[in-house]
This record gives C-alpha cells, structure tokens and sequence, in this order.
C-alpha cells in the first residue's frame, strides 16, 4: 500500500519521470516513509508530530508561477517557472510562507490539502531579506474549518522539531529531528544575520519543495530555510524571527529588520584591547567601520570604540551576550530579532579608555540605500540602450545572474565593487552605472568586444545613475554622443542622430520592447 | 583570506604548457623513476626522458633514424626505411610510418647540438628563508657563433648546476650562464673546457619561414640521449604570450611538428639554416599539433641587446590602446575615412610614453608606418602589430610617432625603457624571494609567484595584483605588502584573522616598499600598530614582547634569515621612479 501511495506522490510531484526512474525513486521513498511514519506511530509517548490525528491540518498547499527579469536582457523576463509548496495557517486567514517562494510571482494559488480546492492569493507583505511572506486567500471563506497555527516561542538546542509535508492524500507526513544548534547566521539575500535553528533531520528534500513547517507541541516552531541533503542539516527561520516580522506586519506600513550599520571585530587580543583604551578583562566588540548616515554613525558610534553592552546586555570579547533561553549568542540578535525599527536602544561603550553612553535609533535600510542593491525582486530592473550600447546599474541580482557561484564566476571587477563598495563609494546616495554588454549593430561596429565597463561621464556629465545617463544622452556634443569609461578603452562615442534612425531596427532584430526603463 | 583553495587566475598560463601544464601528469611518474627529486615543473625535460626510457628506447632511435621529411608524414606511408643500423628489438617497436625523403637537408646537426642538464634550486615563497626545492631537468641547445650556445631561459632558470653532454662524447662538460633574457626565454651558455667547441660547427641563423614551408626540429624529447627530429610546416606567424614569463608578449612562429619536454631550447632548421627556437606548445589536452617557436627576430634582437655585455630587456611603450573601427568614433575625433590609426587609452605613469602621450591621443605613425585602424602596420611585406617596431628597439632608443591631438596633427619621440611595474605580473627567476618575518608575521610583496605559491581567494588581492598597472596603483603601492602566514607563537595567537591583509601604514605612516616596512619595525617604538588597507581593525604588537619572542620563533620554525629585502629591488633610481 505504502509502496502504491509514494507512486502516485512521485508521478505526480515528478511527471515527467520515465517510469522506470520512477520504480528506484519509490522505493527509496517508501523507505523513507517506513522510517517517518513508523517514528511516529510506535513513539511512546506520543511525540509532537504524531498529534497530526488532528482533523483539519493547518496546512495549504500553495502553488506558485512565477518569472524572473533577466539581467542580461533586461527588457524581458526569464521563461516561467512553477514552484510547488506548504503553507502554514495563521490566525485571521493568513498563510506564512517563506520570501524565496513567491518572490517574482506571476500568479499564487492555495489548495486545500483535503479536498484539491482552491483559490487564487496575493502577496500582502514580504520581506526578502528575513525570507519571510504571508498569503491571502481572495476567497475569505477559503481557510474555514482550519484550526490556525500558534506560535511556538520557547524552542531551544535539544528540543525535537517535526517537520510537516504532505501526502497526496492530503494526510501528513512527519518527520522528527533534533534542534542541535541556536546561532546566528546570513540568510540567502545576505543581508545582516539572523537567528536561525540548526536541526539534524533525515529528511527527503525533494525539488520544489520550499516552505516546510517545522513544528512543536502542534505549533509552528519555524519554517525551512535551507537543506543539506548530505550532512542532513536543515537551517529554519525561527519563532522569533516570525514573530517579528508577523508583528511589525500589523502595522500599515511594513518597514522592515532594523540594522545599525556598523562593523565589528572580538577583543580577544589583549594588545587590541590595549590599544583601544580597554584594560583588565572586560568584554566588547571593537568597532571597525561605522557606515555612513546609519543608524549608529546618528548615534555617535565611531571607529575604534569598543561596544560593550547593548540594550543593557553584557557582550563578551567574541561579540555574545547571554539570552535567557539560547544562553551565549551574538549580541546581533539583540538588534534583529529584539528590536524593531524606530526603536531606541541604548549602547554602552569605551572609547580611549572612558566609560559612555549612545542611543542609536534603529532604522531598516532598504535595498535602493546601498551602492550596490542587495536584492532587487519583483521589481523590473533599469536599463537604458543606446545604439545597441546597454547601460545597467549594477547590482548584486545583476551579479547573481552568474549563478550559485557568483562571486567567482561573476566579472571579477564588478563583484569586487559589489563587495567594497562602502569603502570604494563612502559617499553613497549613488549607483555605478555599467556598460553591461553591446549589440552588433551598425553603431556599434568595432566596440562589440566591450563588456562590464564602469561609465563614469556622458557627454562630460558625471554618471552616478541611469537617470544621470537618460538625461545627459539627450544633450550630444556637435551631434555625437560620448560615454566615458573607467577602464579601457576610456572612451567611445555613437552617432545620435544615427542611433535615433536605426533604434527600430534594433529594436525588431533584437526583440527589445522598450530601449530604456528607468526607477 | 589566504588558504589552500585553487583560484582562477587571470593569466592564461593555464592552458599553456611551455613551463607548465605537464607538470601534474608529470609527477607521478617522476616520484616513480627518481624519488630523490622532486618534481619541477619546468623542468618537464627530465620526466619525458625517463618516460623515454621505460617505453622503450627504440622508439627514439626510429626517430632520430627518419630523415626529416620534405612533407608533413603520410598516414598510408611504407614502413620505416631503416639502412645502416640493426633492426630494434622486435617487441617494443610500435611501427611508424615515415616518408622516403631526401637525406638529411639540414646538414649534420648532431655536431650543433647539445643536451643540457640544469640542476635548479626554485624558490620557496611559502618559507622564504629556505633555499627550496631542488629540481633536475633536461633541455636542448646548439652552439651558435663564438663557442656560444643558445637555448630557453627556462631550462636554466634557477640553475645553480649545468652541464653539457655532445653527440658522440662520452663526457659531460659543466657549463655556466653567460647571458639570460626571461622576458624573451632566451640564454647564452658556455662551456670552459677548452676542446669543447673543436669539432663542434656553429649554426646559422635564417629568416622568418614562410608560411606553409616546412621545418624540422631537433631536440632530446621523451626519451633519451639521442637527438629526436620531428617535423612540420609553419602554421601561424602572430604575436603570442611567452609563458615563461607569462606577462611578455613577442612575435612567434606556429609550427606543426611535434614539440615536446626536451625540445626547448634545440634549434628548428629550415634549408641548414635557424629559424627558430622550440619554446613551448599546448598540452594535448588543449590543442594538439601547436608548437611555437621563438623567431629570429627575437633571437637577433637578443643576441644583439647582451652585445655590449648586459642585457637590457625589451622595452615597452606603457600605454594601452584600443583599436578605431567605429566610423562614429573617427568623425568625432576628426579623423579621415583611411582606415588609420588607434586610439590611446591607458598612459602607464611610470613608463616612457608618460607626459608624452596622453588618453585620447591617436597614433597615426610609428617611425613613419602608417599605423591601420586594427593596429597593424607593414613591416619588411609582411603585417605586423605597430608594438613590433617598438620590439625591435632596445633601452634608450627612441621611437617616433606621429600623433593626431584635439584634431591637430602632432610628432612626439618617445624615449624607451622598461617600465618596472608589469614586473611583478610575471614570473621571476634567478632571485630570492624578498620578505620580513617579525614576530612570526610573514610580510611578503605580492607578485605572480606569490600568487601561484598561496593561491588565495581574496578579492582584494586578486585586485590588486591585476590593476596593479592599468589603475597605477603602485604609485600608492610600489610594493603591495601582503600578511601572507603567521607562524604561530603565544605573541600572535589571536591575529589570524588578519592574514591576507595588505600593509597600509605602521604607526601612522604610510608603507610604500618592503624595506620601509622593515625600518618601521626597527625604530624604538612601545608598539606598532599596523593599519591594512579596508575597514578591519588594526594589528598591534608590543614591541618588548616581540623582541622577546623573535630568537625562539627563530628557533621553533628553523628560521635562516629573518628579512631579505634586496635580492628582487623594485628599482629606486629609474626614471619613472621620480614621478611617483
């Protein structure tokens, strides 16, 4: 029976399968099944994940078209892809799912487990950077019957987690693993860290499989951030994080993680310590770079101070404090998971040796505040062709567009801008524009070999954005347009009245729908 | 951060084989045949002879029996037409088809040709102080006009042993150094013994092959102490990265016979003449049937460079320039519809075209060739890129351009020297490395051998070793002072994080060059702070616990030598160095 049932769930998951791949991959599921189920039943007492008897599991599936925009042909998006996964029921008819799943969404659809219903949602509030979304239905009727998940608030290294997925049948599959670490780490968008639970767990993570429940006493403990089939390690979005981001998601305006915007290096080294004024064995974080107008630079954080209690934590040489459930872990969590934007939180420092006191007003930096935008999704990114010249701004999504391996596979020059780029571009309030990639075409002849060029002056104006660019190529000097670059060959120009004739041709040859999107 | 992880690097060594890509197939079976060294791999020769030997020896002696064919070998040929000599053992003998050809057009080379043995100390740039690895390998060379022989720089590179053996004589001769050139993989080597050079006939050199003519190559590849002979025609005449110091660029000549380890340095012969040679080809994966050899422009312009008794280096223009092909481009610099000139980019400041040219200059002639739009110019009938004149010239000689400037037409001479800073993009030889070790802290100067001995993956580094020129970043940094290791010790338990870092100051002041590093530690100061460049934080030591600690890291880690700040100067006295 148990051997019949994964058929079905594999051929349906993976339809394209030839049958025979479909006999091995059965089996190893029915194992895996034995083992999940078979944990649960014979577990005396029960244990968390066999309270699934319930009648109406809080859970949907939520299934997801999507498209992204394509970097490298900026005016089009990506082919469509379609994403398959579980949503976790919350009070007032809302449905939690992970950022990563709905991000550039065309269409999100919820069934019901039991039953195959479904209706169409909408994204109400996401935050990419704690990967964090919730759904609701168009159908308000749509989740009667559910029980919603509460929060489960208290986990901590040792407990058991289950993690929930789904049977086609709509009955639940279960499995346990053990929470082995409580820490702080960087999510996938790579903004700031965020606590997160670390759990040894067998399970079958299968291609499209996004968002996974992980639950505790019938409540929700955290959701699947990210699994290692190899070591078996899965890394969850915790309670708290949620908590957060379910509570700020109350208010009309959603406004985001709050960060601080300073850098910081342990106190171990007694002549570091030493140096910074600090004698004896107190604890403290030196404070290696303040960014400027952040948060902390607003509060009078300099380079140099050491930072040795925050919100009235103790930290210690490494950067931790003690939290009443976790014990030792980095004071970030303080500023994260604690503390919310507009909050005021107190920093006590030395700075040459004296004792003193800094409120910084925490705010959420938003991902058009960098040089180099984190993360741009959902959003078109801006462009501008010029003669079969394309101009972008640079980006990490434009950088991710090398794949997994990005930070080396990507133009070295540019990652490298990426990476320094508060150190490369202090002052900020800016983007670099790039020359990304030319066209063949009859304005182009001879630059076609041009690529990842940092404009720096159009027709001798100073290019700090695409919209610098859109307006200085509208004032050509005696009929040509010239475009200054950083590197070689520093310089090319196009003829403007030749670029306005030939832009529909262009245009047709290529597919491009528009020659240029701006912000 | 500095670790083990294998980057990508941007110089294209890697597909290239001259001094290199045979290296990792090469080792094994080194360590196999001779344990007692370890493997170089520049010195690839040795491992083919070894090679050689263990297949069979018979192979060889079919080849160096087959006369070098007039055409390139036909796969349906007749069976090897073998006279004078006893037929191999039966069973080793893999039968090659050769071609009835006319005996021997190239003259008795056995009496030009030498094999070379260079037993090399390369340099350990992860332990500075210790002398390194020593290496054995095998090479070729012939013997050229007054008792001199020519071969490859890199057979002896970091040769502190050479000796000579002569077809026919049962001797080896030791040989020393007289001349040799890196950026052109070339060397003059002599041998004292009196008798040596008697019956020996000195080769002459030709001139450049024409394309599609054919060449033989003579050498001492896998595979003994016989000379081999392979042939070919010449495929390619164009300019190409010598990798031997993998940042110089010269003219050379494609060839489709068969180079392997143990050719480099023996001489190609066409009509009992030089023209060329061997240096260095693909590795069969790669592409095959690509060998390159070093033409005699190249070989007359070095032979003619040690005349007056050092050798001068190439000399270079310090410029980058991109190409006018954009009919656009020409009509907003006011140039006519001729299909000439290039476009100046990148000025390098501390080389000879600095406030001379400038960004944005064309360069319309060079010493009156008219120079096209893609660069090239006519040289002798044939085209060749414009830089080719410059090749030619030596240290000191001037170039002329004509120059077309904000639409007027200009002549500017350039004065030409060697730009010193491409010198740290490229492989060096015949020198120690150069570092300071203070409290277990190894500071080093980055360079490519740095580079290729810890292979790290910081991006910061990576950005300076290639902007290093086109950003002229050595004005700030003439010598990019890397953290490259710690030697562990209680004074610098906690300052791992910092490996990798670059050095910017000591103290508040600014550290530019390896020696002013060194003399900022020896001042009498309570405790250096070391500033690197980025937001971390800075490193501190306490001066009178270093102090203390330096004779027992010494000790621990068998330290020779605590700094070598002289061996590689960057150059202080140069012309360009006044500008910075």
């Amino acid at each position: 029976m148990r051997q019949a049932k994964s058929k079905i769930r594999i051929s349906k998951a993976a339809s394209y399968r030839a049958p025979d791949r479909v006999g091995v991959l059965f089996v190893t599921l029915g194992v895996f099944l034995v083992m999940a189920t078979g944990a649960t039943a014979k577990k005396e007492p029960p244990s968390p994940a066999s309270m699934s008897t319930q009648k109406q599991l809080a859970l949907v599936r939520v299934n997801v078209t999507g498209q992204a925009y394509d970097y490298f042909r900026p005016w089009q998006k990506k082919a469509p892809f379609s994403k398959r996964a579980l949503g976790a029921v919350l009070s007032k008819g809302r449905v939690l799912v992970t950022a990563d799943l709905v991000a550039n969404q065309n269409y999100v659809e919820l069934e019901r487990a039991e039953s195959g219903e479904k209706t169409a949602a909408k994204v109400e509030v996401i935050d990419y950077e704690a990967n964090l979304a919730l759904l609701e239905p168009t159908d308000k009727a749509f989740l009667d019957g559910i029980t919603p998940l509460d929060i489960a608030p208290d986990t901590v290294v040792g407990d058991r987690l289950a993690a929930w997925q789904l049977e086609p049948t709509g009955a639940l599959l279960a499995t346990e693993g053990l929470v082995t670490t409580v820490q702080m780490t960087q999510y996938p968008i790579e903004v700031g860290q965020f606590l997160t639970y670390r759990i040894s767990i067998p399970m079958q993570y299968r291609e499209n499989s996004y968002t996974v429940p992980l639950v505790k006493n019938n409540k929700l403990a955290g959701l699947l951030l990210r699994y290692d089939s190899r070591s078996q390690l899965l890394d969850a979005i915790p309670a708290p994080i949620i908590t957060h981001f379910l509570k700020e998601a109350e208010s009309r305006n959603y406004r985001g993680f709050p960060s601080a915007g300073f850098s910081f290096f342990p106190t171990r080294d007694p002549e570091l310590r030493d140096f910074a004024g600090e004698k004896g064995k107190g604890g403290g974080v030196y404070v290696t770079n303040v960014e400027p107008n952040m948060p902390a630079m607003k509060g009078g954080l300099q380079v140099g101070d050491i930072v040795t209690a925050v919100a009235n934590n103790e930290i210690d040489q490494n950067g931790n404090y003690v939290d009443p459930l976790y014990g030792k872990i980095e004071f970030t969590n303080l500023l994260t998971a604690h503390a919310y934007s507009g909050d005021v939180v107190p920093f006590r420092i030395q700075r040459s040796g004296k004792p003193m006191e800094l409120n910084v007003t925490l705010e959420h930096r938003d991902a058009k505040d960098y040089v180099s935008p984190p993360y741009n999704l959902d959003q078109p990114p801006a462009y501008y062709v010029l003669g079969g010249v394309i101009f972008q701004e640079l980006s990490r999504q434009y950088l991710k567009e090398w794949g997994l391996n990005w930070q080396r596979e990507a133009p070295q020059r540019l990652v490298y801008f990426d990476r320094f780029q508060s150190e490369l571009f202090p002052e900020g309030n800016r983007r670099v524009v790039i020359l990304s990639q030319v066209l063949p075409a009859n304005t182009t002849i001879g630059y076609d070999d041009l690529a990842y060029l940092t404009v720096t002056r159009v027709n001798g104006k100073e290019i700090k954005s695409l919209a610098d660019l859109a307006d200085a190529v509208k004032q050509p000097i005696e009929g040509f347009i010239k475009i200054e670059t950083e590197e070689d060959p520093k310089q090319i120009e196009l003829d403007a009245a030749q670029v306005a004739a030939e832009a529909p041709v262009l245009q047709e040859n290529y597919g491009i729908s528009a020659l240029h999107r701006l912000d | 951060m500095l670790n083990g992880e294998r980057i990508e690097h941007v110089s294209s060594v890697g597909t290239r084989f001259a001094p290199k890509a045979f290296g990792a197939d090469c080792d094994l079976i080194f360590d196999h045949s001779v344990q007692f060294f370890r493997l170089s791999p520049m010195k690839r020769a040795l491992i083919f002879v070894c090679i050689g030997l263990l297949a069979g020896s018979t192979s060889t002696f079919y080849a160096q029996q087959s006369a070098p064919a007039a055409s390139p070998v036909e796969p349906q040929a007749p069976p090897p037409a073998i006279s004078g000599r006893p037929s191999p053992p039966a069973q080793a003998v893999v039968p090659v088809p050769v071609p009835i050809a006319p005996p021997k057009p190239n003259g008795p080379i056995q009496k030009s040709l030498v094999r070379i043995t260079a037993t090399a100390v390369e340099p350990d740039y992860k332990a500075p102080w210790n002398s390194g690895g020593i290496q054995r390998g095998v090479g070729a060379g012939f013997v050229i006009s007054g008792n001199r022989i020519l071969t490859n720089a890199h057979v002896v590179s970091n040769s502190r042993y050479l000796t000579v053996e002569r077809e026919g004589d049962p001797n080896k001769y030791p040989a020393t150094v007289q001349f040799v050139a890196h950026d052109c993989d070339l060397a003059l080597i002599t041998v004292s013994a009196p008798d040596f050079f008697k019956n020996m006939l000195s080769l002459k050199l030709g001139g450049i092959p024409a394309l599609e003519s054919t060449v033989s190559a003579y050498g001492y590849p896998i595979g003994g102490e016989r000379m081999s002979v392979t042939t070919g025609i010449v495929s390619r005449i164009d300019f190409q990265l010598y990798t031997h110091s993998s940042v110089d660029q010269h003219l050379a000549i494609q060839i489709s016979a068969q180079i392997n380890p143990g050719n480099s340095g023996g001489p190609v012969m066409q009509n009992a003449k030089v023209v060329g040679v061997a240096f260095q080809g693909y590795s069969g994966d790669v592409a095959q049937g690509v060998a390159y050899m070093i033409p005699t422009p190249v070989i007359n312009r070095f032979l003619k460079d040690i005349s007056n008794g050092v050798y001068g280096k190439y000399v270079d223009l310090g410029i980058t320039f991109s190409k006018l092909q954009n009919p656009a481009q020409r009509r907003f610099l006011g140039l006519k519809d001729d299909d000439r000139g290039v476009l100046v980019s990148t000025v390098v400041a501390a080389g000879p075209s600095a406030e001379v040219l400038r960004p944005g200059d064309v360069l319309l002639a060079i010493d009156d060739h008219p120079i096209a739009s893609d660069s090239n110019v006519e040289l002798e009938g044939e085209r060749a890129d414009f830089q080719e004149v410059v090749e030619r010239k030596f240290n000191g000689d001037s170039v002329k351009f004509d120059v077309w400037r904000d639409k007027q037409p200009i002549t500017v001479t350039i004065k030409l020297y060697t730009p010193w800073p491409y010198l740290i993009q490229g492989h060096s030889y015949d020198v120690r490395p150069r570092y300071v070790l203070y409290g277990g802290l190894l500071f080093q100067p980055l360079n490519l051998d740095l580079l290729e001995a810890y292979r790290p993956t910081d991006l910061r580094l990576r950005h300076f070793f290639e902007y290093f020129v086109l950003e002229q970043l050595y004005l700030q940094h003439p010598d990019v002072i890397v953290l490259t290791n710690i030697l562990p010790d209680p004074i610098n338990t906690y300052l791992a994080p910092y490996r990798g870092g670059i050095v910017d100051e000591i103290n508040g002041k600014k550290i530019r060059r390896l020696d002013e590093l060194a003399n900022a530690f020896a001042e009498n100061a309570d405790h250096f702070v070391i500033r690197m460049i980025g937001d971390g934080p800075p490193l501190v030591l306490d001066r009178n616990r270093v102090e203390s600690a330096r004779e027992r890291i010494k000790a621990r880690y068998n330290v020779l030598k605590e700094q070598n700040l002289e061996e590689q100067p960057v150059p202080k006295t140069t012309e360009d160095q006044k500008k910075i």
